[in-house]
């Protein structure tokens, strides 16, 4: 039926083909004989005419095909060239410009599966471009026109975690006049950035230049805020989504609490407060800082003991301990993931003590010791006895660059360890502060100029790892050994308090968020951008964009950037309001399908479903893989200018020149 | 940075935060490893495991530990606990939080001592008491205290002064010290009432492991068919004895009331609910919405009644 179909088509217009065949300067050229390619091709069935040129994506070299299209009533092209995921759509556009359905040009890859690996054998290269060519000609014989799909865009986008680069996406769009849920897992909005003290190089407040940031986000009414929530489940295709979010109760209702905060001096329940990364407490009901957004309380059920004096002292009655995790639905157009890092925990690495002597800590740590509003008040402190430490080191790189932990740079680390020494000079003018480091770091705008302030401002930067760390059990200091690789001699240091620059990982709900809108990680753990370079915010999944850390180890400024941009590429959806779907999908005969649903097992981007006795496909959703149409037993399903009955023609020209040894 | 040690004297927990620290520590001399602390705990972190016997045979103690992770120093086990064998410290001070903001209540610990009706030379309740609480002391017209009681002359003995020390924060009020004293200058409060019975059908007999375990001298006794009967007037309902009888429902206890300073907590209603039964908050809870009423209605008709 399938070729009945396909010559029902053909027989009307007989096949007029072109086939043009770029040199890309010498990339191709330098080992190719182009001239010998256009000689056979234009020997192949139904080619009416055979061309080279230096640069066919090049205007002029589009403009040649266009010609030829109208010249010689061209009704199939190919393009023999670089790689489809170059310049397919550079040549699609092209023939469709010219009036051709754009699903009939064909790119034979001679570049990168041709040119570039025989480089040194130009004669057996130049056989396999004409076989390539060939195979690609009898393809391109059977190529059917298909049709674009195009699906609407809802104007609206989820942005996954409240951190400044989910605030920035969302302030943004907002902007633009577009509706945004952002989903937060904590109580509060700020994410990381709200625990910092001040900023690298500029020594900004981090809050201070935060707060207003969140603040215009509780403002917004195009921003509705989802804290203490987590995104569940994630249907639907790009323009369209369907998401599951998981409200989890504060058992306070927002829309009463005024933020006085009469419940938490009536409770008496202290736990350490995660916020100030537990060195400080916290009370059962609480709100994470004073700037937190929104400025709701909230209940910690699991450490309350229900005394109920909080219900007492409030005065819009606000709070509730009735309330139950609540499911709310939204449908969006576009989604941001921005769910940023934890920062790496140290306790696995035995050598430096983390959580067996008490005067090592985390950078993370040491921030709220240094911030104004941390659980010291901004004093600087040791845990052991409380008192000034007058020596500190760093060591670097602790979980970063390290193949026993991540072998990737943290990319801040370097900075905020100079960061956080300058601070302690500023509060300790007579401090002796040791950094051992392994190379330092200093890339960014201003970095480098920050890191020679220190040195001059008196911090001492060691190169080489600290091999091991031992604890003095009656004064508490620390006993670090090191190499100091640039003298070449060994270093003994006893320092009061010792700081471990922590790297980041990504966050712990990444794997899991991952399964749920079907994304991919790189192997560092972070998600993976759709192009290392010219795609950086965008995912292979259409419409769902990153931002931030999520993507990988980022400082402000540059989370703020790709926020920013991610914004603008999900702005660009919603402004244009419908999406192209590519259309070479899956498509299946209902009188073949045994209903095994094998096909349904198989796609991995959940575009088959089963609906009423049927097995339908989500075009918006299909990718072309073609998983289902291999693993069904009955073959009821074709792919779109994929079919059996193709690929066999090109396999067959291709096992023909075997057979004749051209 | 979190902390535990377990030792043969006390179980300490720590917690400690860079500006606070806090401790829970429980004397296991003290203890008596009754239900009260894991049946009050809100946060379900206190569990009692039951020992095998000594090599003479004797019954031993449960093992008590505390889920460091569940526990939050909340001091509620402090508060509940009749034998004062727990203490929470926060940065070294017995600061109970859980009362100070009135989340919580004290247990009344009701012992009256008119010590001026004391007969010199008379220390029947320093010897009755149980667990060693009574302190009889001397002192003479100007404060001094006695060593001798023979060395002083007749003089001397008729301006002396009888002074009953009790360690009140340890004491379970069992009344014993009441019972034995023989010109009732003492006068005491049970703080826990209820009804323990011993099932003798079920009760197996030439066991006296509760008997060995009850902190009460005389709560218990072996009757004249070797087996174990109960004296309610000294029992403290504390459950010591429950929880290392071997058999189900071979004694069968429960409390009723527990004597508290008055206090509008949701924690204490559910303590209450564990410790006695969902009956006995409801009929707390009752008792002070009528007393609340009554309260109004003085109020309104400016009329003093018979309850009040």
């Amino acid at each position: 039926m399938e070729q009945k179909d396909s010559q029902k088509q053909n027989k009307p217009e007989k096949l007029r083909i072109g086939v043009f065949i770029c040199h890309c300067g010498t990339n191709i050229a330098g080992s190719i004989d182009v001239e010998r390619v256009v000689k056979c091709a234009s020997t192949f069935p139904n080619v009416v005419v055979a061309r080279d040129y230096t640069y066919l994506c090049s205007d002029a070299g589009q403009a040649l095909i266009k010609e030829d299209i109208a010249k010689f009533k061209l009704n199939r092209v190919i393009v023999a060239a670089c790689s489809p995921t170059l310049h397919e759509l550079t040549f699609r556009k092209c023939v469709e410009d010219a009036g051709l359905n754009k699903y009939l040009v064909t790119v034979a890859n001679i570049r990168e599966q041709c040119s570039w690996v025989h480089a040194h054998q130009p004669e057996d290269a130049t056989k396999k471009a004409v076989d390539l060519t060939r195979m690609a000609v009898a393809r391109a014989s059977l190529l059917e026109p298909l049709e674009v799909i195009r699906v609407p865009i809802r104007k609206s986008c989820l942005v996954i975690g409240g951190g400044v680069a989910g605030i920035q996406a969302s302030l943004d769009l907002a902007e633009e006049g577009f509706d945004v849920y952002l989903v937060e897992k904590n109580p509060s909005i700020g994410g990381h950035m709200a625990q910092f003290d001040k900023t690298f190089p500029t020594m900004d407040c981090s809050m201070c230049i935060l707060s207003p940031k969140m603040a215009a986000v509780a403002h917004n009414p195009k921003i509705h805020i989802l804290a203490n929530s987590e995104v569940r489940e994630v249907s639907g295709y790009v323009g369209n989504f369907k998401v599951k979010i998981t409200v989890k109760p504060r058992y306070v209702k927002d829309e009463l609490c005024n933020g006085c905060g009469e419940c938490t001096k009536s409770c008496p329940i202290e736990v350490p407060n995660e916020f100030d990364e537990k060195l400080g407490p916290r009370k059962a009901i609480y709100i994470p800082f004073p700037q937190a957004v929104p400025q709701v309380y909230t209940v910690d059920i699991d450490q309350c003991i229900e005394c109920y004096k909080c219900v007492e002292v409030c005065g819009p009655r606000a709070i509730d301990f009735s309330q139950k995790p609540k499911e709310v639905e939204v449908e969006v157009g576009t989604i941001i993931v921005a769910t940023g890092f934890d920062p790496f925990d140290p306790s696995g690495l035995e050598e430096y003590g983390y959580g067996v002597y008490d005067n090592v800590i985390t950078g993370l740590e040491f921030e709220r010791i240094l911030s104004p509003t941390g659980p010291t008040g901004g004093k600087i402190i040791r845990p052991s006895d409380r008192k000034t430490p007058k020596r500190i080191a760093f060591i670097q790189c602790v979980g970063s660059r390290d193949e026993k932990t991540n072998p990737y740079c943290s990319r801040v680390c370097c900075m905020y360890a100079t960061k956080q020494a300058l601070l302690i000079k500023e509060k300790i003018p007579d401090a002796n502060i040791l950094v051992f480091y392994i190379d330092l770091r200093a890339f960014g705008k201003g970095f480098e100029e920050f890191y020679k302030r220190a040195q001059m401002e008196g911090v001492r930067y060691i190169r080489g790892k600290v091999a091991e760390v031992f604890e003095d059990p009656k004064s508490k200091n620390l006993i670090l050994h090191a190499e100091d690789t640039l003298l070449g001699v060994s270093v003994e240091s006893e320092v009061d308090l010792l700081v471990l620059s922590v790297g980041l990982t990504p966050n712990s709900g990444t794997k899991e968020l991952c399964r749920t809108l079907n994304l991919s990680r790189g192997p560092d753990g972070f998600l993976k951008e759709a192009h290392p370079k010219l795609r950086p915010m965008d995912t292979l999944v259409d419409g769902i964009f990153l931002a931030g850390v999520a993507q990988g180890p980022k400082d402000i400024p540059d989370s703020v950037a790709q926020a920013s941009g991610a914004a603008q590429k999900a702005s660009i959806l919603m402004s244009v309001g419908e999406a192209e779907i590519e259309a070479t999908t899956a498509e299946i005969n209902r009188n073949l399908c045994g209903r095994c649903l094998i096909c349904i097992s198989m796609c991995p981007f959940n575009a088959l479903v089963y609906n009423e006795g049927t097995v339908e496909v989500l075009e918006a959703l299909c990718k072309g893989c073609g998983a289902c149409a291999a693993a069904c037993p009955t073959k009821a399903i074709k792919m779109k200018n994929f079919t059996d009955k193709q690929i066999f023609a090109e396999l067959r020209e291709a096992l023909v020149s075997l057979q004749s040894g051209v | 940075m979190e902390d535990k040690e377990d030792t043969v004297q006390a179980l300490i927990l720590e917690q400690k935060l860079l500006v606070k620290n806090y401790k829970l520590n429980l004397d296991k001399e003290l203890c008596v490893s009754c239900q009260i602390c894991s049946l009050a705990c809100p946060k379900e972190a206190i569990k009692l495991e039951k020992q095998l016997k000594t090599h003479e045979g004797k019954a031993k103690k449960a093992k008590i530990d505390i889920d460091l992770v569940k526990c939050n120093f909340c001091g509620i086990c402090d508060v509940l606990c009749p034998y004062g064998a727990i203490k929470v410290t926060v940065n070294g001070n017995h600061v109970l939080s859980v009362v100070e903001k009135e989340s919580f209540p004290q247990l009344i610990r009701d012992i009256q001592v008119d010590s001026r009706k004391c007969p010199i030379d008379c220390v029947e309740c320093e010897n009755a008491c149980p667990l060693n609480l009574i302190k009889v002391t001397h002192l003479t017209s100007n404060g001094k205290v006695v060593e001798d009681l023979n060395s002083l002359t007749t003089l001397e003995r008729e301006w002396l002064k009888v002074k009953v020390d009790i360690e009140k924060e340890r004491c379970p009020c069992c009344r014993i010290c009441e019972f034995k004293c023989p010109k009732g200058v003492i006068h005491v409060r049970k703080t826990f009432y209820g009804k323990i019975h011993v099932n003798q059908e079920k009760c197996p007999e030439d066991c006296k492991d509760c008997l060995e375990i009850c902190p009460i001298t005389g709560a218990l006794y072996l009757g004249t068919d070797n087996k174990v009967h109960v004296n309610e007037l000294f029992c403290v309902y504390c459950g010591a004895c429950k929880v290392v009888c071997p058999v189900n429902e071979a004694l069968e206890l429960k409390r009723t009331k527990i004597l508290h300073t008055p206090i509008r907590s949701g924690a204490w209603n559910k303590a209450l609910e564990r410790l006695a039964s969902p009956l006995e908050i409801t009929k707390e809870l009752k008792a002070k919405g009528s007393r609340k009423a009554m309260e109004s209605v003085e109020k309104r008709l400016k009329y003093k009644g018979v309850v009040a």
